[in-house]
């Protein structure tokens, strides 16, 4: 099979296909040639150095900037092909938090995730607001329907987001490093509730144990390439995380979840 | 109940607003011409003044209806602002906006460079006027793509600022009547003492024509304080609800402006009040501010006659007296970013 061919069923094949993807912000080549693919309802980790270009790649593939022609392609569309409302039938985006002006109340918030499957005349479906308040239960936010967004912290804050992304009930989430900021519990809750649904799933992290924990596959992004693919096993290594990092470390298996874990080390030993 | 509320206000009002002023008129005299005039009948026996029925007909009903309107009309702009620029310092009269429609109208007058427009000269020049100054305020605005308080009141600044001296500039230089002052003043401060029922009709169509358009965008309007990105992730198509957003609030802006001149603040003081009571979903918030908006004006307007009387205050200094103060304390509240 030559290359053209092998390119063309991987992009049908894979949910999520990204192609050689070029990206350059004033100047700067921030990706390049970026290629990888996510199996449909793999959770695929994507880890990386600060400024690697781990958000980019991300911000590329849900349009915030706007990707090369034939570069990312979603179910075997080309992103760039799809006008917003389909594109946010496709994929859910958890981006970081941004700051809004106005208030607004968590189940408003949270249903603004249903925006894409009503009609331009419809109203407020009983379906869709038993929909998000199950999804508010789920983040583990019942009671909270009514309580104002800005009021909340910053993880309840994240949960009402991740539950505005799953009722989008889209079959493919991407997300910005969902865990940033929050405490040790909410990392978990927020990476565990995404486990438990039967999504694809494709997430920078920041924390590689928790990318151990949780992922399939890992990418490992380095100047704008993906340097490393595979396994934790295979990625999160001792030779990587000095390599990429700059720090060292020692991985062993958790005797528990039998998950590789990862001890930085001091310099001086 | 807010709403009926506020509607029984506003009746009030306008009986207030009606009998107020240099002849005394008494509120039955009011109701019965308002009930004859209306059904085209005589239903009650006319025991009034010819001239009051003109006084109440012909120059204080128009004038409380044109007053209600463009009020409701600048704090709908304002909300509107609002929502295209996420945030709450952003009203036509800051961003410039007004200062642009005052200009494009004058400029139509005066210089007369709209008239292959006939009858719509005015306002055509003050639409365009609006286009002109909000392009240009929102591209000084957005740094990287980002709004920032800062950037929007040094925006706002420099654009009125601009257009306020080609306003002066066309009619000092250009206007060949003898009342330059006056005119000046029309154009800068803004008054409804020209108010008339030809005037009051055509607001009046544009204002019902734009708030149907942007009621049907209220979900739209919504999602986009989310801001630009989260908006379109979640399937807004945000060029198009931006280009509503500019194109009413511009015509809006322009038509109100071509009546009224330039009354500031309205479009801040109005919405922030009403987003704290019935929040910020459109769907409430546009009809809140339509009332209250109408109704805040239509006190300011009933203010600025009795306050001076028998002279006249315009009512763009009623508005910026009550204005100015709230822009600055929203300045020291709103979220440092």
């Amino acid at each position: 099979m030559n290359e053209t061919d092998k390119r063309a069923e991987l992009q049908a094949d894979m949910h999520l296909w990204v192609d050689k993807l070029n990206y350059r912000i004033e100047g700067t080549q921030v990706l390049n040639e970026v290629s990888l693919g996510v199996e449909e309802g793999d959770f695929v980790g994507l880890i990386g150095p600060n400024g690697c270009g781990k958000s980019t790649l991300l911000k590329n593939i849900y349009k915030t900037y706007k990707p090369e022609k034939d570069a990312v392609f979603i179910s075997g569309k080309d992103v760039l092909s799809m006008p917003p409302r389909e594109m946010a039938k496709e994929v859910a985006v958890m981006a970081q938090e941004n700051s809004i002006e106005f208030d607004m109340e968590v189940l408003d918030m949270v249903m603004y995730g249903r925006y894409a499957h009503r009609k331009f005349f419809e109203g407020e479906k009983k379906s869709d607001v038993e929909l998000c308040r199950r999804y508010i239960r789920e983040v583990g936010l019942a009671g909270y329907e009514q309580r104002s967004y800005l009021s909340l912290s910053g993880g309840e804050k994240q949960r009402v987001l991740l539950a505005r992304a799953l009722v989008q009930e889209s079959g493919l989430i991407v997300l910005d490093e969902p865990t940033n900021h929050l405490d040790v519990r909410f990392q978990y809750l927020i990476m565990q509730t995404l486990k438990n649904q039967k999504v694809t799933v494709f997430s920078s992290i920041h924390d590689l144990n928790i990318a151990a924990m949780y992922c399939d596959k890992i990418f490992l992004m380095d100047k704008g390439k993906i340097v490393e693919r595979g396994t934790p096993q295979e990625v999160i290594t001792e030779e990587n995380i000095e390599k990429i990092f700059g720090v060292h470390s020692q991985v062993t298996t958790n005797s528990i979840t039998g998950k590789i874990q990862v001890y930085y080390l001091p310099d001086e030993r | 109940m807010l709403i009926a509320a506020i509607c029984a206000l506003i009746a009030v009002a306008t009986c207030f607003s009606v009998s107020i002023g240099a002849v005394k008129i008494y509120p039955a005299d009011i109701f019965k011409i308002i009930v004859n005039k209306t059904s085209g009948q005589e239903v009650f026996a006319c025991t009034w003044e010819a001239n009051t029925e003109t006084i109440i007909w012909n120059i204080r009903l128009p004038r409380i209806l044109l007053a209600g309107i463009v009020g409701a009309g600048l704090s709908v702009c304002g909300v509107l602002m609002q929502a295209l620029t996420k945030n709450s310092l952003a009203d036509p009269y800051v961003l410039g906006i007004s200062s642009g429609a005052s200009a494009g109208a004058v400029c139509a007058i005066i210089v007369g460079c709209f008239d292959f427009m006939g009858g719509y000269s005015t306002i055509f020049g003050a639409t365009l006027g609006a286009v002109l100054s909000i392009s240009l305020s929102l591209a000084i605005a957005s740094l990287k793509g980002k709004i920032t308080s800062t950037q929007l009141v040094l925006a706002g600044i420099a654009t009125s600022a601009l257009f306020s001296a080609l306003t002066n500039l066309l009619i000092y230089g250009y206007h060949t009547g003898s009342d330059k002052t006056k005119t000046a003043q029309f154009w800068m401060v803004g008054s409804l003492s020209g108010a008339s029922w030809s005037k009051a009709k055509y607001v009046a169509i544009v204002f019902a024509v734009a708030i149907v358009l942007i009621m049907l965008f209220a979900r739209d309007l919504d999602m986009l304080l989310l801001g630009d990105d989260v908006a379109e992730s979640l399937g807004v198509n945000t060029r198009r609800i931006k280009m509503v957003i500019i194109l009413s609030a511009t015509v809006l802006t322009g038509v109100v402006v071509s009546v009224s001149g330039v009354i500031g603040f309205i479009g801040l003081v109005v919405p922030h009040i009403v987003r704290s009571i019935v929040g910020s979903r459109h769907k409430a918030l546009i009809p809140a501010v339509i009332l209250s908006g109408g109704l805040f004006t239509m006190l300011a307007d009933a203010l600025s006659r009795v306050i001076a009387a028998p002279q006249e205050l315009p009512i763009g200094i009623i508005s910026a007296l009550i204005g100015a103060p709230f822009f600055l304390y929203l300045i020291r509240t709103s979220r440092t970013r």
